[in-house]
């Protein structure tokens, strides 16, 4: 395996009293899509600021290509950034914009201008290289924001946040502009988000942050079926997380009492207790639901509260008789079967292999 | 019935501003227009309608000679109070605290609780050939330099006028810039001091060039520094304007130096603004 082209090692940045980011550890391998996700304040921007030398760690070191970055100012960097804002400069035309960064490298006027156009051109602006920014289209300025970014063939491309701002088709057009980018030009592209959608969509690793610390790193399949913890298993969403006192054990399983009922949830690691608290996770989609009680491992009976449509996916939200919620994800074509709108009980069931312990 | 627009408190709200535009800036204004006809008989003014006074101005070399000289100090004027302004305001704006700034432009305000007249007396006994300058001077071997009665003389007199307006206005106009462009500049390869004109001045530029006309206005208006400190010798228009009106009560020919001096505030007023909100042409 070569060595990593960035890594975070014993990262800690403070402003003042406030810790953003504490005691990081992170290596990021050349030509991976790598997200960055967290809620607001966790330090996934900080941590995208430092590599980019606009913050400075207070502690700890950053490598970037084996070369310690630690007092490099932001110039000296080859790491742009696309800002969530997109910071396009108002008074230089779209072309201008792109021939910022050539200009700073002292290029002379003929080559910045045909690479600005040639990337103009591959992000499908070039027919507005000469039109003031701010008469762009936010998915324009998106484009343009990304060329004035990659012109200058970094190796390391940070990305803020940048599709935040786009109507929800835009965000999906773009995701494949940049999943495409990233493959074709083989970089390496550190992409911070609060969108889980975006992360899943694009991402190799996803490292999901929280107060400032890693709260876990891994493939989005990883971290949607097997979350390390009751953070990421929030976060993730569309999680029912149920906590109890394990009962029994017998072979690979546990029976867990909680004050939903007793379930039985499999712990192939065989480390859990009897007596232990523990908290397991069951995904909405990997939860059956019928009208009449199911023959499953685990069921528990629910009264429908509200339900969530967004196109293909319906999502149930439903009550126990002891008042917790719990949600399902089904297919909308399978929600017809289920006659939900008349009243009545709602059975949920699963199988104990479904269900994913969280590590205590 | 013809529907009609009419707020009856809008109007009212508006009313004070517009009537006093009229009383004490537009009327004056047409008067002063009308008077630059009007002609001088013994002494007294008689209404007239006559060209006179325009063709006895315009054509005398020493009104040409006032309104370059004019034209030049308040131009140098502008560049070198923007000049040694802008390190200052970039400072207020980039380098201190919100409180430090505060602080600082309190302090640049504080100057103009006392008359402007009191601050260029003051300069006499810094600037004279016995004063503090000089005197500094001496003690390593240089001067005495003569500085009152002279073109530097009126320039640090319009620099007292208009320095510390010019350092709150660029400062301002500083401050207000988006700090993520400067930063997407660092962050694109630009070194922070090529950053200053390849990007804080471009997006300062309205600002700055507003500042840089109040310099310009109040300079070329100002009658006490170039007839106190510049020693009114050779004068400037707002003293050919005093002498015009001294010598033979001609108020008339004096109407015509300030109309001129309107006529070109404005137009310069007109081509700034046009420069400083000028938008990139757009396909």
């Amino acid at each position: 395996m070569n060595q990593p082209l960035v890594t975070f090692d014993g990262v800690v940045k403070r402003f003042g009293d406030f810790t953003a980011v504490q005691q990081l550890d992170l290596s990021i391998n050349a030509g991976e899509f790598i997200a960055i996700m967290g809620p607001s304040g966790c330090g996934k921007t900080t941590t995208l600021r430092m590599l980019a030398g606009l913050d400075q760690p207070t502690e700890g070191k950053i490598h970037i290509d084996g070369q310690l970055m630690n007092n490099v100012s932001p110039h000296q960097r080859d790491t742009p950034l696309v800002w969530q804002s997109l910071a396009l400069f108002p008074f230089l035309n779209a072309r201008e914009n792109v021939e910022f960064g050539l200009k700073m490298r002292n290029q002379d006027a003929a080559t910045r201008r045909k690479k600005a156009m040639d990337w103009l051109e591959r992000l499908g602006v070039g027919e507005f290289a000469e039109r003031n920014v701010e008469t762009l289209s936010g998915g324009q300025r998106q484009r343009v924001a990304l060329a004035r970014s990659l012109v200058t063939e970094p190796r390391l491309l940070l990305l803020d946040e940048p599709l935040s701002a786009l109507d929800a088709h835009l965000v999906i057009r773009m995701q494949s502009v940049l999943t495409r980018l990233q493959r074709e030009l083989g970089i390496t592209f550190v992409y911070v988000t609060h969108s889980q959608s975006e992360a899943f969509a694009m991402a190799d690793r996803v490292v999901i942050m929280s107060n400032g610390e890693i709260a876990q790193i891994g493939q989005p399949r990883d971290i949607y079926r097997e979350p390390a913890n009751q953070f990421v298993a929030e976060f993730v969403g569309r999680n029912n997380i149920i906590s109890g006192t394990v009962t029994g054990v017998s072979d690979s399983n546990l029976i867990i009492q909680s004050e939903l009922g007793e379930f039985t949830v499999s712990d192939h690691n065989k480390v859990t207790a009897e007596g232990k608290d523990v908290t397991f996770v069951i995904a909405a989609d990997l939860v059956e639901v019928s009208r009449s009680p199911m023959n499953k491992a685990n069921s528990v009976e629910c009264t429908l509260i509200s339900e969530e449509f967004v196109g293909s996916v319906v999502t149930l939200f439903l009550e126990s008789s002891s008042g917790t919620e719990l949600k399902v994800q089904l297919q909308e074509r399978e929600l017809s079967t289920l006659d939900h709108t008349a009243g009545g009980a709602f059975y949920l069931g699963w199988d104990s292999d479904s269900a994913h312990l969280l590590p205590a | 019935m013809a529907r009609t627009n009419f707020s009856g408190f809008a109007t009212t709200w508006r009313m004070p501003i517009i009537v006093w535009q009229v009383l004490f800036f537009l009327g004056p204004l047409l008067f002063m227009i009308a008077m630059s006809f009007f002609l001088v008989k013994n002494y007294r003014m008689v209404e007239a309608f006559e060209l006179k006074n325009w063709e006895k101005m315009l054509t005398r070399g020493y009104f040409w000679d006032s309104y370059i000289l004019t034209f030049w100090l308040a131009s140098l004027t502008t560049a070198v109070t923007s000049l040694l302004a802008f390190p200052a305001s970039f400072a207020l704006a980039f380098k201190v605290s919100p409180s430090v700034r505060r602080w600082a432009l309190f302090f640049l305000i504080i100057p103009f609780f006392t008359s402007y007249l009191v601050r260029i007396f003051s300069w006499y006994v810094i600037l004279a050939e016995s004063g503090v300058v000089n005197a500094l001077l001496a003690h390593i071997g240089l001067g005495p330099y003569t500085m009152l009665n002279t073109k530097f003389g009126t320039l640090v007199g319009y620099m007292t006028l208009t320095l510390p307006l010019v350092v709150v206005l660029q400062t301002f106009a500083l401050a207000n810039i988006d700090r993520n462009l400067v930063q997407a500049a660092h962050n694109l390869g630009c070194s922070p001091a090529r950053a200053i004109y390849a990007v804080i001045v471009p997006l300062a530029k309205t600002g700055l060039i507003v500042a840089a006309l109040f310099c310009f206005i109040l300079s070329f208006g100002d009658f006490v520094s170039p007839y106190y400190l510049g020693g009114s010798k050779p004068p400037t228009l707002p003293i050919l304007i005093i002498d015009t009106t001294k010598s033979g009560q001609q108020w008339p020919r004096a109407a015509v130096v300030a109309v001129v001096m309107m006529l070109t505030l404005i137009s310069i007023a007109f081509a700034a603004l046009a420069l400083a909100y000028r938008k990139r042409a757009s396909r």
